[in-house]
């Protein structure tokens, strides 16, 4: 994992400080709301339904166990003992009150923890695998260059005010969990012909209303490029992007609009930075820089190459079928022999997706020293990765995962869903997503059935801006507010752009939306539909895409209760 | 940052429906500018008003008899006129003053500071003591800018130790 230098350390303090000025100018009556919002909201802090929400950064997704008991002791001590893991892999907090975040900012800062630009209208939080350094596919690492991009854009004062937020992923796998086409710079690294490392770029893509796949702007950057390449590219936004329409403000808007000549531009831009720019070379990365991050995540001490062992087989032999059938699920393979990383699944009955009490923290704290050499991921499915199990500790780490409540053995079933928190929480959202999600988890609680339907993403946003990424999942679900009420609109073969689901596309609507107690009903409607129709071995996704929305329509058509109407109407 | 009210400004701002008469310390809009640039006296202080949604590449052959430039934010987290600043400075090697007017609040000015301007004139009812104690929460930054070029990463050894 990365380590803060001194400067790192002196930097977040230098903000927590920062931020308390500002928090006390604002309580004083000097900073008034408006004024304030922009600011606290740079430092992730919302005002929400019931008490301002705090987003706190967890940079690509890495976590230490020594942050995570912070975590958990800001949730027993400022909030209600528990706090939300998200597909942005950071964690949000929704009980703290105001006048005590100041005091949160400086615990948080003690660890190394932030909110810096984990919301506004600037650079966010930057996102990754979540098995980055440690998934056999993986080409090259992708957290040396996460961490050098969250250095150059942490405080970017050109870029701190942009027409409206901006989000980067990068992925080095051949498998891209980080869902780079969707966000409005994707990262690929790669190798060219020569061997050489570098990024294929891609920008303009993103979620909301208009749901977008990102362009590709160039096909092989080389990496020491990479900073002065996004400077051109942020630039540009920030001059051309429309600040008129806040729904036509993010930068796949002007992508979209400009098409060829957007690339153009950043092209121009980017030679403009390079041959003209005072100093305009200093952000090109040195070699000694990136080894200087890159030794930073190294193998861990303590993990050791060891041939494959036979613990898998031989320790096990009598085991429950609950562990086969967690170590088919929630154990992943890894490059290192010997090793293996492990799925902590957040969703089960009682919990809403991503959602983990103080106690189940420091659990999962405790498992990961003992069992990971002290490191911990979030993932894109708001589940937690433990990235260097020892093989022969599988067992005994299943029993810890179990008495701590995290072992459903469900990781990528469909009661793995994403979900955001919904109108519960978010003074955003039209629709609640928690109730929904526990219905659907209820109804779902055999694993016979469950492990039948098989792999299966479902998603679920409670508003357009789409936090819950429900254009993305094979069955997507969408809250929307009609004459004050929920409803929800359901979308078939979303894509997020992994080998399994095809390119990244957006999912379609099949229909007017249900009510809320009709969902349940609806997604039962839809997986009967697929097993009923499904080829041998064929994954929910290949049927929708082979089959279409039709037999979908009308057999989700013939559960509509109060909706029946609504849908001969239409 | 020097903070310019009405009473120490030097510069005079001539109505856009005025004509205008060269003197020195005028500011004029860009229009009066593109209006009167031709027979401006050479060595005349003038300054530019520039607009935030104009392209300022064609301010470029102006600069060296542009004493000042002031740059607009409409609204304080309208970021345009900071990358406007940036390629003024950084691009065109501009070394008059640059000026923020509009929205100007005090939490701006490390921001300011930083892609180029040297004074502004701050929005009614801001503190000028609470924007210099601003400036001074960050001794030093990731990233390059136009008062220090060079990344952090270039220049670790005098400030990473």
């Amino acid at each position: 994992m990365y380590q803060y230098t001194e400067f790192d350390d002196r930097f977040v303090k230098q903000r927590a400080a920062q931020f308390r000025d500002q928090l006390e100018r604002n309580l004083a009556g000097t900073l008034s709301e408006d004024d304030f919002r922009a600011l606290r909201l740079q430092n992730g802090w919302y005002i929400q339904r019931h008490a301002p929400m705090l987003r706190i950064a967890v940079p690509y997704g890495e976590l230490s166990t020594r942050q995570l008991r912070k975590l958990a002791h800001i949730a027993r001590t400022y909030d209600r003992g528990y706090g939300h893991f998200t597909t942005r892999q950071n964690m949000q907090f929704n009980w703290i009150p105001l006048d005590r975040a100041a005091d949160v900012m400086d615990e948080l800062a003690e660890v190394q923890m932030h909110g810096i630009q984990t919301s506004g209208n600037c650079i966010r939080n930057i996102t990754s695998d979540a098995f980055a350094g440690i998934a056999p596919d993986e080409l090259i690492d992708p957290r040396p260059y996460c961490e050098i991009l969250r250095q150059w854009s942490t405080l970017h004062p050109e870029f701190a005010f942009l027409p409206r937020k901006f989000k980067i992923a990068v992925s080095g796998a051949a498998e891209d969990r980080a869902a780079i086409a969707w966000h409005d710079i994707g990262l690929q690294l790669l190798r060219n012909e020569a061997g050489e490392v570098g990024f294929k770029v891609l920008a303009g893509g993103g979620m909301g209303r208009t749901p977008i796949t990102g362009t590709v702007v160039r096909e092989f950057l080389p990496w020491q490029q990479i900073l002065v390449f996004i400077e051109a590219i942020v630039r540009v936004y920030n001059r051309y992007g429309r600040r008129d329409n806040m729904y036509k403000a993010r930068i796949k808007i002007l992508v979209k609009a400009e098409g060829e000549r957007f690339i153009k531009a950043v092209e121009e831009e980017f030679l403009q930075i390079l041959e003209h720019d005072v100093d305009g070379t200093a952000h090109l990365i040195p070699l000694e820089e990136l080894d200087r991050v890159a030794q930073y995540f190294d193998v861990p001490a303590g993990v050791e190459f060891k041939a494959a062992n036979d613990a898998l087989g031989s320790a096990v032999t009598d085991a429950p079928p609950a562990y086969q059938r967690w170590l088919e699920r929630n154990v992943h393979p890894h490059r290192f022999p010997g090793y293996r990383a492990v799925t902590l699944s957040l969703k089960r009955v009682g919990q809403a997706p991503g959602d983990v009490t103080d106690a189940q923290m420091e659990a999962a704290a405790d498992i990961a020293d003992r069992y990971s050499a002290g490191e911990i991921r979030v993932s894109h499915d708001q589940n937690l990765v433990l990235p260097w199990v020892r093989e022969s500790d599988l067992y005994a780490l299943w029993q810890a995962a179990r008495s701590a409540s995290f072992a459903t053995p469900n990781i990528g079933l469909l009661t793995d869903m994403i979900a955001c928190p919904g109108g519960d929480f978010c003074a955003l959202a039209n629709a609640r997503s928690i109730p929904i999600a526990e219905a659907i988890a209820e109804r779902y609680q055999d694993l016979d059935e469950l492990y039948d339907i098989g792999d299966i993403d479902v998603h679920m946003s409670g508003c357009i801006n789409s936090c819950g990424h429900h254009h993305t999942g094979h069955i997507g679900i969408l809250g929307v507010d009609k004459d004050g009420s929920e409803w929800y609109q359901i979308t078939l073969g979303g894509s997020d752009g992994t080998h399994q689901s095809g390119a990244s596309v957006a999912g379609k609507v099949i229909g007017p939306s249900f009510a809320a107690d009709e969902v349940p009903d609806v997604i039962e409607a839809v997986v009967e539909t697929y097993r009923s129709q499904r080829a041998a071995n064929e994954r929910f996704i290949d049927t929708v895409k082979r089959i279409g929305l039709d037999p979908f329509k009308t057999a989700t058509n013939a559960v509509r209760r109060t909706t029946g109407h609504k849908a001969l109407a239409a | 940052m020097e903070f310019i009210s009405a009473a120490t400004d030097r510069w005079t701002l001539i109505p856009e429906d005025r004509p205008v008469t060269p003197a020195a310390h005028t500011l004029l809009s860009w229009a009066q500018w593109r209006h009167m640039r031709e027979q401006w006296p050479a060595g005349l202080p003038v300054g530019v008003s520039f607009p935030n949604d104009a392209d300022i590449e064609v301010l470029a052959d102006d600069l060296a008899r542009l004493e000042l430039v002031v740059l607009h934010f409409p609204k304080w987290t309208d970021g345009r006129a900071y990358s406007q600043a940036r390629l003024l400075r950084s691009r065109y090697r501009y070394r008059g003053e640059i000026r923020g007017t509009g929205d100007v609040v005090v939490d701006m000015t490390p921001l300011m500071a930083r892609t180029g301007f040297d004074t502004a004139v701050l929005r009614e009812g801001q503190s000028v003591e609470v924007a210099q104690r601003t400036l001074g929460f960050f001794p030093a930054y990731y990233q390059g800018d136009v008062r220090q070029h060079q990344p952090l990463f270039v220049r670790k050894d005098k400030v990473n130790a």
